[in-house]
């Protein structure tokens, strides 16, 4: 064995002595399950989707039999996060967690839901949130402790989305607000997933293939460098708001002048402004990182393939690109993940995407319209988390 | 052959290297010497135009560098720098085949070369060829080093600072390997270093460096005996001169007839080991054997500090 390793074993390891040693995250943990379970509602009922909602613990809004081993899985999750160390157990414990705390909530809105009653609207109140935190954290927890290789971290991605894919396309789900406020408006949701995908990506590879060529002049021409980085330090610092708002006005008058920009859509307010913000913003972290990525490479590796005869080019394309790639990607992570969060704030602008319907929820007090544009924004930014960070792991060489 | 041609370098007013001359003959090793910032790196920077010249030139077998195309002048020069610059994405054979694919080698000759190349480091190919720099030793990157600037079969090689960063065990290895395989080879090298007994060991022919001027340009033995000026002097070490004499001179050139009791000695030891070792065993005269190990003669305390004092 490699004596190197003892002492962080052996720090690893003292928490992990059987018997009365307490799990400090595991604590946090099993309290917010208490609370979810015993103090708050799990789920809110409303009459129909504007009025105010009545609160529901869980013992009142499913089957006491349902109740009973929702209670069970949550407390064996509790139980298993304050004294269980062994992490495929807390993971098992956590996702088994998840599997009947995540479908029980489908079981209340059908369960609530007067027979024939179409109005009346069930969302997951505080309770539930907090537990679908807390068994959430103890899965991040546990895959972390496992440090897992990137391909695993993918594949349990992959799996959590089969399981949401499943709860949605089976059903269970259907009786809750959010996916009643979807069945009325699919193909909207469909078209605003597109058209959210669209600028948040368009506006990924427009910043690409412009940011990596500046970035690579910036790491050459030292002057440049001091020029450029500056200037896209500031268009970061502009609230988005504003953004959208002063790229109205030149975006207008191009529109207005050029005919041919108007043809292929370009106007004052709509995708293009939204567009071009989010292109502005995505600028400094590839120019950045490209220009960090390319000044790491160490000098002498710089040197020697110079002594060597590799020409310009291929320097940059052998030895320098492949060398600061991992932080390349780092930077494509930030903007990737930035930009999927921003694209929201196009709504506001008639730009479309998944702000729409957070922004027509806010109008019409409508809070699980809000969750229908939110949550998919949520989970497109971390799905891309995950996905980038695996592929930094493999561009550094680590399978 | 080499030959060098009032070589200068200037940035701004601020000279450099200064009118530098030398002729470096093939298959030899020069070493240039100097402190730090005397200019020897620039110089050897300026033969494969990582530096381009001032003024003055460069002739490489009578062909100036500057009708060379650059990238093409540098496939065919070895260089070899301190930290080696391994690149670290990639394989020791991937560093080892880097410049024999920039000259298109088929797939089969470069898999030979890189294994012929290995086997001459001692490095086992089955092992070694798949590993990435990170995972070899200082004196292993050391080698992969030498043995990727070497790929092409360049016959000449430039070399900065090559054995800096090993530690003394290592390098005198790593110095020994080296003048046994330039032996073999035949490739000419120009090596920088600011270690004067590296320069001793290795050389040739040592030129020495100071303030962007080449003080002198001789054999070992002539720069201990006949220092130009007083730099050069007191870089070569007033104290030091009768061993680093010694040091060059084999027992061979001291050799007696007859025999003697004790651990024989092999004739291609330099005389500065031999009087250590005779200091240490505590004896007058020890035996003298070939490398066949048949005992030719012997060689005295007395007889080697004549040869000393007959040089001075």
């Amino acid at each position: 064995m490699n004596p190197t390793t003892f002492p962080g074993r052996a720090l690893g390891e003292a928490s992990s002595r059987p018997g009365l040693s307490v799990d400090r995250l595991g604590g946090v943990i099993a309290v917010l399950i208490g609370i979810a379970v015993f103090a708050a509602p799990f789920v809110t009922y409303r009459a129909n989707r504007i009025v105010a909602g009545e609160a529901r613990m869980l013992v009142e809004a499913v089957s006491p039999i349902l109740a009973g081993a929702v209670l069970a899985a949550a407390l064996l999750a509790a139980v298993a996060a304050v004294v269980v160390q062994q992490p495929w157990l807390r993971l098992g414990a956590a996702a088994l967690g998840l599997m009947v705390v995540t479908p029980s909530v489908g079981a209340a809105a059908w369960f609530l839901t007067p027979p024939g009653n179409t109005f009346a609207r069930i969302s997951p109140a505080l309770g539930f949130w907090l537990l679908a935190l807390a068994l959430g954290l103890l899965v991040a927890d546990s895959l972390t402790r496992l440090r897992l290789g990137p391909w695993a971290r993918l594949a349990a991605l992959a799996v959590a989305a089969a399981f949401v894919a499943l709860l949605v396309l089976s059903g269970a789900w259907n009786g809750l607000s959010i996916l009643k406020e979807y069945a009325t408006r699919a193909d909207g949701f469909w078209r605003e997933a597109r058209q959210h995908l669209f600028l948040a990506l368009g506006s990924l590879l427009a910043a690409c293939l412009v940011g990596l060529p500046l970035g690579i002049l910036c790491h050459r021409a030292p002057r440049l460098r001091a020029a450029i980085l500056p200037v896209l330090s500031i268009v970061q610092t502009i609230p988005s708001i504003a953004l959208f708002g002063i790229l109205m006005v030149p975006l207008g008058y191009l529109a207005a002048t050029v005919p041919l920009a108007a043809e292929v859509g370009i106007r004052g307010i709509g995708g293009a402004p939204a567009l071009v913000a989010l292109f502005l913003y995505s600028l400094l972290p590839i120019v950045g990182n490209t220009v960090v990525g390319l000044a790491q490479v160490p000098a002498a590796v710089v040197e020697a393939a110079r002594g060597m005869g590799l020409s310009d080019r291929q320097r940059l394309t052998q030895i320098e690109l492949p060398l600061a790639l991992p932080v390349i990607l780092t930077g494509i992570r930030i903007v990737l993940v930035q930009n999927l969060g921003l694209a929201t704030v196009a709504a506001l602008i008639g730009g479309g995407g998944f702000g729409t319907f957070v922004f027509q929820g806010i109008g019409q007090t409508a809070i699980d319209l809000v969750l229908l544009g939110a949550i998919p924004t949520v989970a497109l930014a971390f799905t891309a988390a995950v996905i980038l960070d695996a592929a930094i792991d493999l561009a550094n060489g680590h399978d | 052959m080499i030959e060098i041609e009032r070589l200068s370098k200037r940035y701004g007013d601020t000279v450099v290297v200064d009118e530098v001359s030398m002729v470096i003959e093939e298959g030899t090793v020069a070493v240039v010497v100097g402190t730090s910032g005397a200019g020897k790196s620039t110089l050897l920077r300026m033969i494969n135009r990582l530096i381009e010249p001032s003024s003055g030139r460069v002739l490489i077998d009578g062909q100036d560098t500057m009708a060379i195309p650059e990238d093409e002048l540098r496939h065919r020069i070895g260089y070899v720098i301190q930290g080696y610059g391994l690149f670290p994405h990639r394989t020791v054979a991937d560093n080892i085949a880097t410049v024999p694919r920039l000259l298109g080698w088929d797939r089969k000759r470069i898999a030979a070369r890189v294994e012929e190349l290995l086997d001459l480091y001692q490095l086992d190919p089955a092992e070694f060829a798949g590993k990435y720099p990170h995972e070899l030793s200082g004196g292993q990157q050391q080698r992969v080093g030498v043995a990727r600037a070497l790929a092409a079969r360049p016959a000449l090689l430039l070399m900065d600072e090559p054995f800096g960063a090993l530690d003394p065990v290592i390098r005198a290895k790593a110095q020994d390997d080296l003048l046994a395989i330039q032996r073999r080879l035949g490739t000419t090298i120009v090596l920088v270093t600011h270690d004067m007994e590296e320069a001793f060991h290795l050389g040739d022919r040592i030129a020495v460096m100071d303030q962007a001027r080449l003080l002198q340009y001789a054999s070992p033995a002539e720069l201990l005996m006949r220092p130009a000026e007083e730099f050069v002097e007191r870089l070569v070490g007033t104290a030091e001169r009768p061993f680093r004499l010694l040091s060059l001179a084999r027992v061979q050139d001291a050799l007696e007839p007859g025999t003697a009791e004790g651990e024989a000695l092999s004739a291609s030891t330099n005389l500065r080991e031999a009087l250590s070792r005779l200091i240490w065993s505590g004896r007058e005269v020890l035996p003298v054997a070939d490398a066949g190990g048949t005992v030719i003669g012997r060689v005295s305390v007395d007889r080697i500090l004549r040869f000393g004092r007959s040089s001075a």
